[in-house]
């Protein structure tokens, strides 16, 4: 088996709230609460849920775009909370992401060469500027792009051709992970599947390693090979994609795959439709956090924590309905 | 087949703008007929919102003008009425559905306030009938308490309760058309599946019509009796929802479907259609479609297909689709690969 490029044990981030004239801290949003799972090199890792389960925060604090409040983030074998800023820069070079709107991710006053070419520089990859536009241009060939786009702005190019430029711009340091923060969620359907399709190819031709972090899960099961649901600041499940797909265990996957419309009208589905919405991250429920809305819910849940095991191969859930 | 209760014939809005004429809606035709759900599908820009504004009256005058066409209904052409008239209709006889709840609600007035407004204006009830109903109301989109949340303001409510509100507020006045644009897209897909459900049964025990649109096959496949696609301000398919997913004929039609990762079938890559829409002010001639279509050759480029009759009730626009028929037999892709272009 491949080995972990990306270890991320017992991740906690907290964000406080705060109220009154002297903004005391009353309380605090448990955005992500208490998270482990690994990235193993070269495999697409998915990670999937619904708005404010964590999903994207989780993302940042692994890049420490947002500073943990606890756990640790292990990439090849270094603990990535550990390093002062200057190895933070280098070890950012092998670990990008991917924004979700690629229109608020490009600066606007900036032509694509420099977009695309300002971590080269950043990083000291090139040595001047005919080396940086000699580069820039080998890697716009990489996501399908012309060197006639050199000299444009962002505003010039449609949102495909956007998120093509901001997954060069990640490519640019040739790193080894790449966290795609929701990357085609912004995008018309016809658009979308270009680039799937791109992050795929350079996947293969590059030999990358990415989280992919969506709520589409029709989308993550296409390009993924392993998937974690997440539900509230926890990983309720994580599996191989296949494995997900068939024998979906914790209930909330069940309805989470069962609320998915599907493009075949001859289809019926017996769904599971959930009652209520997602409860606040600042107050979350005791014991089980989908303990209200779960249609399977018994004695333990409300009180007592699921513990996250492993039950079959490789199929790791936090249910009580396992012990039952 | 029943009688038609909305036909909409070569509709064309256009917006004159500084930099041209934008043509969101270029000759649009359909019908909807009572009690069923048609579904119009099509991506950012293709005119299907604007079609629907043009038929509630909505679209802003200036730049937006409905340029052509007739919008038949209840015997009338609501192109021609006066303005009073269709405030009669509009909310009445006609209700609407926006994607996000929190800026079609007024902020500063209570769910309840919002709800009355409607049934005041065109019920001639008092406020404290008003009220009943609009308790009534929200009674029957499944919103929990709600004596107590008729108080409330849209900011107390999560986005999955708040499009109740707007349900609730456009059925409030029994309307025989439901017109909801893009109503689930701002919503987790377990919210989406309550609502969609919640307008289903709606549908069932009011026996108003609805055109629901939206950019998911998904959510088409799921609601739609009939559906009709758009791309660049036309219509290129027409027909019932089953045909229309076990029989694509507009090569953008099929282009659609095999760009969507399917749940049951695993392909190792999207047919991805190439290309973004063409700019409203510089569309193409010809085929409105022949900068992207694979297909595209001679006539494509100098003119614009009709939207005829395939085989009894399947409208398409393409001059090449019985070509796409055989290029289908043969089991073969019409979208070369895009990914990496080398």
């Amino acid at each position: 088996m491949a080995e972990n490029l990306l270890e991320v044990n017992n991740l906690k981030k907290y964000f406080p709230v705060k109220a009154g004239i002297f903004k005391r801290t009353v309380d605090y949003v448990k955005a992500v609460d208490d998270i482990s799972f690994a990235v193993k090199k070269g495999e697409t890792l998915g990670l999937v849920g619904e708005s404010g389960c964590g999903k994207s925060t989780t993302g940042r604090t692994i890049l420490r775009l947002l500073e943990a409040t606890a756990g640790e983030v292990i990439f090849e074998g270094k603990s990535v909370m550990d390093l002062d800023k200057k190895d933070l820069r280098a070890i950012r070079r092998d670990m990008q992401i991917i924004f979700q709107d690629p229109y608020a991710s490009l600066n606007p006053r900036m032509t694509v060469a420099d977009i695309v070419g300002e971590p080269l520089i950043i990083h000291k990859l090139v040595e001047n500027k005919e080396e940086k536009n000699e580069r820039v241009k080998e890697i716009l060939e990489n996501v399908g792009m012309g060197e006639e786009y050199m000299n444009r702005y962002p505003h010039e190019f449609s949102g495909g051709q956007r998120q093509r430029i901001g997954v060069a711009r990640a490519l640019a340091v040739d790193p080894k992970l790449i966290i795609a923060d929701e990357p085609v969620s912004a995008l018309d359907v016809s658009v979308q599947a270009q680039v799937i399709n791109l992050l795929q190819d350079l996947q293969k031709e590059f030999g990358l390693t990415y989280l992919f972090i969506a709520h589409d899960l029709s989308v993550v099961k296409h390009i993924s090979d392993r998937v974690a649901v997440m539900y509230l600041g926890k990983i309720v499940e994580l599996t191989d994609k296949k494995e997900l797909f068939k024998n979906p265990i914790h209930p909330y996957t069940q309805s989470l795959l069962s609320a998915i419309p599907e493009a075949d009208p001859r289809k019926k589905k017996d769904r599971i439709i959930l009652e209520g919405d997602v409860p606040s991250p600042v107050d979350p429920p005791s014991g089980c956090r989908f303990h209200p809305r779960c249609p399977k819910a018994f004695d333990p849940c409300p009180k007592v924590e699921p513990e996250f095991k492993e039950y079959g191969a490789e199929h790791f859930v936090a249910c009580h309905l396992l012990d039952k | 087949m029943a009688e038609k209760l909305v036909e909409v014939k070569n509709l064309k809005t256009y917006f004159y703008v500084e930099e041209g004429v934008v043509k969101a809606v270029d000759g649009v035709d359909f019908e909807i007929y009572p009690g069923e759900t048609l579904g119009v599908v099509g991506e950012s820009g293709c005119g299907k919102s604007v079609t629907s504004l043009s038929i509630m009256r909505l679209v802003e005058s200036p730049p937006g003008r409905i340029e052509a066409g007739e919008i038949n209904f209840g015997g009338r052409d609501l192109t021609k009425i006066p303005e009073k008239e269709m405030r009669k209709i509009r909310g009445n006889d006609i209700s609407m559905i926006f994607q996000e709840p929190m800026t079609s609600l007024n902020p500063v007035y209570t769910v309840g306030d919002q709800i009355m407004e409607a049934i005041i204006l065109h019920k001639q009830v008092d406020r404290k009938e008003a009220r009943r109903q609009a308790i009534d109301m929200l009674t029957k989109v499944g919103i929990p308490l709600p004596e107590q949340r008729v108080d409330e303001y849209p900011h107390q409510l999560s986005g999955g309760m708040r499009q109740r509100v707007m349900i609730a507020m456009a059925l409030s006045c029994d309307p025989q058309l439901l017109i909801a644009d893009e109503p689930t897209t701002a919503l987790d897909v377990t919210i989406q599946a309550q609502i969609l459900e919640l307008m289903n049964s709606l549908k069932e025990s009011y026996g108003m019509s609805i055109m629901m649109i939206t950019h998911d096959l998904g959510v088409i496949a799921e609601v739609s009796d009939r559906v009709a696609v758009m791309y660049a301000g036309k219509v290129v398919e027409y027909t019932d929802v089953n045909t229309l997913f076990e029989d694509p004929k507009h090569p953008y039609t099929w282009g659609l479907m095999n760009s969507i990762p399917k749940l049951d079938k695993d392909v190792d890559r999207l047919e991805a259609i190439p290309g973004s829409v063409p700019s409203p002010l510089n569309f193409p001639d010809g085929c409105k479609f022949n900068t992207r279509c694979p297909l595209a050759e001679g006539k494509c480029y100098d003119q614009e297909p009709p939207l005829e009759d395939a085989d009894g009730n399947h409208m398409v626009r393409c001059w090449r689709y019985k070509d796409l028929e055989e290029i289908k037999k043969r089991g073969e892709r019409i979208y070369e690969d895009r990914g990496v272009q080398k």
